[in-house]
């Protein structure tokens, strides 16, 4: 077998027990990654579990293309949701991933709950628990030096900040000081099983099945990205994200407000002037990546690794409303220090501010923070996440499938992500539609047109506010974003590198010689699987849906002024999603689906 | 002969030169059965192989004079070695490592005039140039106090 590290661990929390389970079992029918983590997820978590009970698990799967091949540093997380109680995922960069495959495992699925705090500490064969109630009370970035000493030089950690030992749904997985696997509050699951990192560490290299071919095709992979126009941009894009997020008309200020917000363009220059003048930054990299999507930033005595991303320092700039870059910069140190998922929180502090809880724009953010993570006083409501804010204190808020805080774009322009959003099983839009067209049309119309004509056969629909043709777009990107997830590839590259290139290269690491046809068949299995998760749970077409007051919302200034989401043309749209992945009117996948992908059984 | 300058504030600590390193000489890709370390703290990170000194400590130490020089590339004769070690141990930089699993020395040979580290690097952070630089030779001298 090659590419694959061949074993995947399973780790009994409850008895001490450690088993490990050949990869082979899963490769043909689910590939790996994301594919293998949902039916593993299908096959172990009890449909009347809860989030947080021992009976849930949680899932770290790498993919066969992870650690070799450029840009494929990804891992992915598959858990029940405690913010959604439906199925729950999110990926991450960084090193864990490849070293973990280095360890000689493709993933680890924990389940059970640990009597005592533990780390466990992953070395080929060597396997332990240590105790970690020294370090249950610290935030990530200690917890990670502490974790680092107790194992060899070259370690790798995942960790969870205090957030997510305090079970605070908002609470995301930390890779190193850096990558978060952030939705979903995966954190809460991997606290409520006393489990407090994982270090993994090895000497195993990657097996690959014609090296010369590889070598050959990584080269070109490489090549078409630092050949790419937008390659260089990569370099000045801390300074430059806001602004440009701006531009695409994508951020949504506060909690939902209606008005816009007229500091908008002053805060994102000062962001850019903070990045540019005032802070010392040094580009970086995931694991065989040369985009330098994140970068380690010192200003002031503090520092801190900092991905630049919608869902970072720009959600926070523009969510919490704040012109202050040096403030912004503050709140990104505790939400990162405490392993928080900084679009969620973000979301939950603002809709706290319309309660009159907490000022935006003011230091109190900080204090509000460290209620949340204490679950102090009225933190402790914040800290089950929006929809149970909502419930408690009977005002509106904004919330997508499940009652997951939405991502840091903004959703009453945009009618596909608006779907997604509604469809997408974990809820968790970023999963489905990074790089979709109507992200892109204010700032890069010609790619983001030619997008949509190739997918749907029109260029008019990579506009956000048409409806038409957005339920094959977004069928389309959840495809692209299952393929990446599961081959451990990074979304961005994978779509930006023809695909004839990856496939070459994940023939010439696993053997394998799979079609464009091939991948896209396995992402709709996977995709229908995911479905057929929920469905078991209970769930139907009527859970497909937002909030009540993103459909009541209508722009009142700004770019989008009289923009609104027309609820009648949204379920349409759904319908149609359903019809082109082969499922019923109540979003159930039908027969003749389940057995188009051999997932009869299943059932 | 061709020599390897590592630019070391271009290098954004992607690991590639080690993942191309391991693939073409041990067929695998391995960061411990590299010839290239990518070394660093937290944002600064660079990598580092073999130096091919002018009097190498190395080659002055072998016992068995098991490492020799073609051209100006160091290799180690495999059938000489008698796996000491004692090349891994007096490198001041760690530039000769030992693959146990293969039980031999493995070192930078500069595959053999064109370096794959420094053709796949996407940030242009090694360079290859046809000359030992004079600053080099000047940063060796000082590290044996030959001058200031």
């Amino acid at each position: 077998m090659f590419g694959y590290a061949g074993k995947i661990l399973f780790v009994d929390l409850t008895n001490g027990v450690i088993k490990k389970e050949e990869t082979e079992r899963y490769i043909a029918d689910f590939l790996g990654g994301r594919g293998i983590a949902t039916k593993i997820a299908y096959d172990m978590i009890p449909p009347g579990a809860n989030a947080l009970d021992p009976k849930n698990a949680l899932i770290f799967m790498t993919g066969p293309m992870t650690g070799a091949a450029p840009s494929s540093s990804r891992i992915d997380v598959v858990s029940l949701s405690p913010v959604t109680n439906m199925l729950g995922g999110s990926s991450a960069g960084g090193d864990f991933g490849t070293f973990l495959k280095f360890s000689g495992y493709d993933g680890i699925v924990i389940y059970g709950k640990s009597e005592e705090k533990v780390f466990l500490k992953i070395c080929e064969n060597d396997i332990a628990f240590e105790g970690a109630s020294k370090i249950w009370d610290k935030d990530v970035f200690e917890s990670v030096d502490y974790m680092k000493e107790a194992g060899r030089e070259m370690v790798e950690v995942a960790t969870i900040g205090r957030g997510g030992a305090n079970l605070v749904k908002m609470s995301g997985i930390s890779f190193s000081k850096r990558s978060l696997a952030s939705r979903g509050g995966l954190g809460a699951v991997m606290g409520s099983k006393n489990l407090k990192g994982i270090v993994v560490s090895g000497c195993k290299g990657i097996k690959v099945r014609n090296k010369d071919v590889l070598k050959k095709t990584n080269y070109e992979i490489l090549r078409k990205l630092v050949e790419s126009p937008s390659y260089e941009k990569y370099k000045t894009w801390h300074a430059k994200i806001a602004a440009s997020l701006l531009k695409a008309r994508r951020p949504y200020f506060g909690d939902y407000e209606e008005e816009y917000w007229e500091d908008a363009e002053e805060a994102a220059g000062n962001a850019r002037e903070f990045f540019e003048n005032k802070v010392k930054l040094k580009s970086n990299s995931c694991f065989s990546c040369p985009l330098r999507c994140w970068a380690w930033i010192e200003y002031e005595g503090e520092e801190a690794p900092m991905v630049a991303c919608q869902g970072t320092f720009s959600a926070i700039t523009f969510i919490l409303k704040i012109k202050e870059p040096e403030l912004a910069w503050k709140i990104y140190l505790k939400m990162q220090r405490e392993g928080l998922d900084i679009m969620s929180t973000s979301a939950v502090i603002a809709y706290a501010s319309r309660l009159g809880k907490v000022k935006l724009g003011s230091e109190e953010i900080l204090d509000f923070i460290e209620r949340i993570v204490n679950r102090e006083g009225e933190g402790d409501i914040f800290a089950e996440g929006i929809k149970k804010a909502e419930e408690h204190f009977g005002v509106p808020a904004v919330y997508v499938k499940g009652g997951m805080e939405s991502w840091s774009s903004d959703l009453r322009p945009f009618r596909g992500i608006s779907l997604a959003a509604a469809v997408t099983e974990s809820g968790s839009i970023s999963r489905a539609v990074h790089g979709f067209p109507e992200s892109s049309y204010y700032t890069k119309p010609e790619k983001a047109k030619k997008v949509a004509k190739k997918i749907a056969g029109r260029e008019d629909i990579a506009e956000p506010t048409i409806y038409e043709e957005k339920h094959k777009l977004v069928a389309h990107f959840e495809n692209e974003h299952i393929i990446a997830d599961s081959l451990g590839i990074c979304d961005t590259p994978l779509l930006s590198v023809p695909e004839e290139l990856w496939l070459k290269a994940f023939a010439a690491i696993t053997g394998l010689n799979y079609s464009s046809e091939d991948l896209h068949y396995y992402a709709e299995k996977i995709r229908t699987l995911e479905r057929l998760f929920n469905v078991r749970r209970g769930l139907n077409a009527k859970n497909d849906t937002l909030s009540d007051r993103l459909f009541q919302s209508r722009f009142r200034s700004g770019p989008w002024k009289g923009v609104g989401i027309d609820r009648e043309k949204f379920e349409e749209l759904k319908k149609k999603y359903y019809e082109l992945r082969g499922w019923d009117e109540n979003g159930i996948p039908k027969k003749e689906t389940l057995k188009k992908y051999g997932l009869e059984v299943e059932r | 002969m061709p020599y390897l300058i590592v630019h070391e504030d271009k290098c954004v600590g992607c690991h590639t030169c080690e993942m191309v390193c391991s693939l073409s000489h041990e067929g695998v890709i391995n960061l411990n059965l590299s010839r290239i370390h990518v070394v660093g703290y937290k944002g600064e990170k660079f990598p580092i192989m073999c130096l091919q000194c002018e009097d190498a400590p190395c080659e002055l130490i072998c016992p068995m004079e098991a490492i020799y020089k073609e051209g100006d590339i160091r290799y180690v004769d495999g059938e000489k070695c008698i796996r000491c070690k004692m090349c891994s141990l007096v490198c001041p930089i760690g530039g000769v490592i030992y693959d146990a699993i293969n039980h031999k020395m493995l070192r930078c040979d500069l595959c053999g005039g064109d370096p794959q580290c420094a053709k796949y690097c996407p940030m242009d952070a090694i360079e290859v140039v046809e000359e030992v630089p004079e600053r080099r030779k000047k940063g060796v001298r000082v590290l044996y106090g030959e001058e200031d």
